[in-house]
């Protein structure tokens, strides 16, 4: 009965059903706002609503960024990764706390500017911490840290999840990341946030890839650093 | 008791609010929920089948090795398609589509499903 579910696994599936979860979520959430008797609870449902479907909404955006990538319209600028790091942990707070989650942040590089496209360095670290919030457990939160690393700014998101097998993470590595089902290596995970954060670290000229804990991973980006310092 | 396995944390609140006439325990994957059911056996489990861990065919054929579990009727709740007929060889009395169902049809087939 399980082969039989699990043969069809082409790319198109794999996507469309990462992006059936949130969507059917918030269907449910808003038929259940009939069985809501009090206006709090109603407005937490609304709330729900709101983080859960923009989160199918910014992958959905990510997916068109990935067909636009060739056009080159992503340029590159100096970029404060913290305020990167602030911008998606200010936008991801609510959908983490429905979840049960928790996302923390440790930032030790404070003034370095990193060479990077903004808006692509804000998905990627976004899909690092969407990846993130499937594993974590009730009192080990996400973490989100930039430091340096040799003569690069690191950003990396550590989560708690089940352990990366050594060929996903040969292939995460070298950076082959064709299609999500490529990097589906996790329960609970199509890898689709890893093959949309691949694909535009790739596009930065950046390094990606993961570190491996006992009982986790951590997913980073390494950026080359800017020879402007923020004024922040 | 009804007790539910569904790791999604988003779909938590929704069974409690649905269901809250059940008061429903709620586990978080497999292993867990086959350790409460042998602490104490449900009247009706809800099952999602894309599970972190053991999936829920996997919980469902542990659930059916086990005498005292074996005719605890099962309600399948998830967003991926599956054969009824292959199902119904477990014992699952209903299969409901995340995607498809309503709130009303959920506590329907959860009422037939304790009769």
């Amino acid at each position: 009965m399980e082969s039989e579910v699990f043969s069809a696994n082409s790319s198109a599936i794999i996507v469309a059903h990462e992006l059936k979860g949130p969507l059917s979520l918030s269907r449910q959430l808003a038929l259940s706002l009939d069985f809501e008797d009090s206006l709090d609870g109603a407005r937490e449902i609304g709330r729900q609503i709101a983080a859960t479907s923009e989160r199918a909404l910014r992958q959905v955006e990510d997916l068109t960024r990935i067909a636009r990538l060739e056009d080159a319209m992503f340029e590159m600028e100096p970029v404060n990764p913290r305020i990167v790091c602030d911008e998606v942990v200010t936008e991801l707070w609510r959908l983490f706390r429905f979840n049960r989650r928790e996302l923390m942040i440790d930032y030790r590089n404070k003034r370095k500017l990193v060479v990077a496209n903004r808006q692509l360095l804000h998905s990627v670290v976004y899909n690092f911490c969407l990846n993130a919030m499937n594993y974590g457990g009730e009192d080990l939160p996400s973490l989100v840290s930039i430091y340096e690393k040799r003569d690069k700014i690191r950003i990396d998101v550590r989560d708690y999840g089940p352990t990366v097998p050594t060929k996903v993470w040969r292939e995460i590595k070298s950076g082959f990341v064709k299609k999500p089902v490529d990097i589906a290596m996790r329960p609970g995970s199509s890898g689709l946030g890893l093959y949309i954060a691949a694909k535009f670290a790739n596009y930065m000229n950046s390094d990606f890839g993961l570190v491996r804990h006992r009982d986790g991973t951590s997913f980073y980006i390494d950026l080359p650093v800017s020879g402007q310092l923020s004024l922040i | 008791m009804i007790l539910i396995v569904e790791d999604d944390r988003g779909w938590e609140d929704y069974y409690r609010r649905i269901l809250k006439f059940y008061e429903p325990k709620i586990y978080h994957d497999g292993v867990a929920a086959i350790k409460a059911m042998d602490e104490e056996v449900p009247d009706l489990v809800i099952l999602d089948i894309l599970l972190t861990g053991p999936t829920g065919f996997a919980v469902l054929n542990e659930m059916r090795s086990y005498p005292e579990l074996a005719k605890v009727p099962v309600l399948i709740v998830t967003s991926i398609t599956m054969k009824t007929d292959l199902a119904k060889q477990y014992g699952v009395v209903e299969i409901l589509s995340k995607s498809e169902m309503t709130p009303q049809e959920l506590i329907e087939a959860v009422q037939k499903a304790l009769k």
